[in-house]
């Protein structure tokens, strides 16, 4: 009467669930408020007569609100609640008492946030810098940066979202402070943060300098992006296994 | 007034398919016998061996052993017994602090195959609730890779009287319909052992009924069905084989009649409203119809092993002192009272 579950049926099967699960309109209203939010200032940049360098100020803004506000928050808000949510809410059994692999469904929600946090960035950070008149590197920059940030940051989320209660208090206490903060103005610290590498993509693919904490070569930026989202997801599989399930 | 422990009753045969055993085996325990003689007929489905769970300082199972086959196995006990804590450790959710548990002779934990084995409808009421009964039971049949799934989960849905074409989503269902989806998700792999928490609460009458009777339908078919209630009624009409926990302890196993015998061959706590308490209570300790007893201003409460005997002598008791019996009113003629009883048999 039942086959196994194939890794890929697994995969595909959390993600269906876990997409419709994570898009409440709540949820979308608020986050693409914040898209919103950089779309406006790239407005006033273009508007504005005091603005020498359009093409470079729109980068710092795209650096300043838009890596440091928009990639880390929506990534945060739908990465930890895809599992984060159900553990929560008592749900996770559902599928956590499956013949499934911890894996498939760690990878399952990990797209599933991917799903949502993609488009909900990189649209409204490319729309952006096209009204404040990037150049087109510079709209290049600001989606791929965006996006390996979404890709990094969505996994260390999901594995936050099944190691804390209320992860989005600590994960935004983390984005602000940490990484808002500390990174971007120490070098030491901005390697040891996701947001030094995704400003080193901004910059690199720019050619916009963004001063320290923003100097690792791209390949660097990139090989750590998918290391931290390897290593996070990994980690997130161990945890899904051994943790406790109410 | 004097309270005296009541003598043990002589423990009743215990039930086929269940066997239990008291942690230190000098203790006497209802049902217990050797732990080298399997008393069922089938493979053992389901085994704990010394499980204890703690969190914290609160230990929620306490040092206990059974082994269960096939068939319906209550587990009855109180609100905060330590019914869904073992059922969690039977399915794996939490580890125990000490002690294994099995099910079909592997940590369901760590091990997938048991997974897709095993049936839970957890106590919890939480579902996807932005999901309809049909998705919800074909995302269970999905995960656990059903044949013909989705009409496996048209079957299990009429199973419960479910329609697996109404769109509504489960968030707007009652309780009792929830409770149903649960029960036909934890029913749609057709497992092998059914983990039931509760199964029957928020049902109507009817439904139980036809539940009860789905449920010993599967038993027939050589399933394990392991079903915790803390309503005594319930567990006599699943006719089952019953574990009482209590206090995180396995009090009592026994089938359900030698609970009920049980009940009635402990001692009763009876008031008897009367006019002249004082009289009342010297001529029952006088005739020797009374353990103890204990007076009040308009009625005495009175200590008895033998509650239908009592029944019998108390009114022409009555009538010869003249005096008026206001009321008789049985003061411990429920569950918690049994479940203590068996408690501080064990201590």
């Amino acid at each position: 009467m039942t086959q196994s579950v194939s890794t890929v049926r697994s995969v595909l099967l959390t993600h269906r669930l876990l997409v419709r699960q994570l898009l409440t309109p709540g949820r979308l209203l608020a986050l693409l408020s914040l898209g919103a939010v950089v779309v406006l200032a790239a407005v006033g940049v273009a508007a504005s007569d005091e603005v020498e360098d359009p093409a470079r100020t729109i980068i710092e803004v795209m650096d300043g609100l838009g890596l440091v506000l928009v990639v880390p928050v929506v990534s945060l808000v739908f990465a930890s609640a895809s599992l984060g949510d159900l553990r929560e809410d008592g749900t996770l059994v559902y599928l956590w008492l499956r013949p499934m692999d911890r894996l498939s469904v760690v990878a399952g929600a990990y797209l599933a946030a991917l799903t949502v946090s993609l488009p909900l960035t990189t649209l409204p950070l490319a729309a952006a810098a096209l009204v404040g008149k990037a150049t087109v590197d510079g709209v290049i920059a600001t989606v791929v940066a965006a996006s390996f940030g979404v890709l990094a940051y969505s996994a260390a989320f999901v594995l936050l979202g099944l190691m804390i209660r209320n992860p989005i208090i600590w994960g935004l206490a983390y984005v602000l402070v940490w990484e808002g903060i500390f990174a971007r103005f120490s070098e030491p610290v901005g390697n040891a943060a996701v947001r030094g590498y995704t400003r080193s993509l901004l910059a690199n693919l720019s050619d916009v300098g963004l001063g320290p904490a923003a100097e690792a070569n791209t390949s660097t930026a990139v090989l750590v992006c998918v290391f931290v989202a390897a290593g996070s997801l990994a980690m997130a599989a161990v945890r899904l296994n051994r943790m406790e399930v109410d | 007034m004097s309270n005296v422990s009541p003598p043990p009753p002589p423990p009743p045969p215990p039930p086929p398919g269940t066997r239990i055993s008291s942690p230190t085996p000098s203790e006497p325990l209802i049902g217990a016998e050797d732990l080298s003689a399997w008393p069922g007929t089938g493979p053992v489905m389901v085994e704990a061996i010394g499980v204890t769970k703690s969190f914290g300082d609160v230990v929620a199972v306490s040092d206990v052993t059974f082994q269960i086959g096939s068939g319906v196995t209550a587990i009855l006990g109180p609100n905060g017994a330590g019914k869904s804590t073992l059922f969690r450790m039977l399915c794996g959710l939490t580890q125990p602090s000490s002690g294994t548990v099995t099910v079909l002779g592997r940590n369901a934990g760590a091990d997938r195959e048991v997974r897709g084995r095993i049936g839970l409808a957890p106590q919890q009421d939480a579902l996807f609730d932005r999901l309809s009964a049909g998705a919800f039971v074909a995302l269970a049949a999905q995960t656990h890779g059903v044949v013909r799934a989705e009409s496996r989960t048209r079957e299990v849905l009429a199973q419960v009287e479910l329609d697996v074409d109404d769109p509504k989503p489960v968030g707007s269902f009652s309780k009792g319909m929830r409770q149903r989806v649960k029960l036909a998700a934890a029913l749609v792999n057709d497992p092998d052992v059914l983990v039931l928490d509760e199964p029957l609460t928020g049902l109507d009458p009817i439904q139980r009924q036809r539940m009860i009777a789905l449920f010993g339908e599967l038993a027939e078919r050589g399933k394990c069905l392991l079903v915790s209630s803390h309503v005594l009624d319930e567990v006599a009409r699943l006719g089952s084989n019953v574990l009482v926990l209590a206090q995180g302890r396995l009090a009592a196993a026994g089938d359900y009649r030698s609970l009920r015998d049980l009940m009635d061959d402990r001692p009763h706590r009876v008031r008897v409203g009367t006019d002249r308490p004082q009289q009342l209570a010297a001529a029952l300790i006088e005739r020797g119809s009374a353990r103890g007893v204990t007076v009040l201003a308009d009625a005495v409460i009175v200590d008895i092993d033998d509650i239908d005997g009592f029944g019998r002598i108390i009114a022409p008791l009555t009538v010869d002192l003249g005096l008026r019996l206001d009321e008789l009113v049985p003061l411990d003629d429920d569950l918690e009272s049994v479940f203590r009883y068996l408690v501080e048999r064990r201590r």
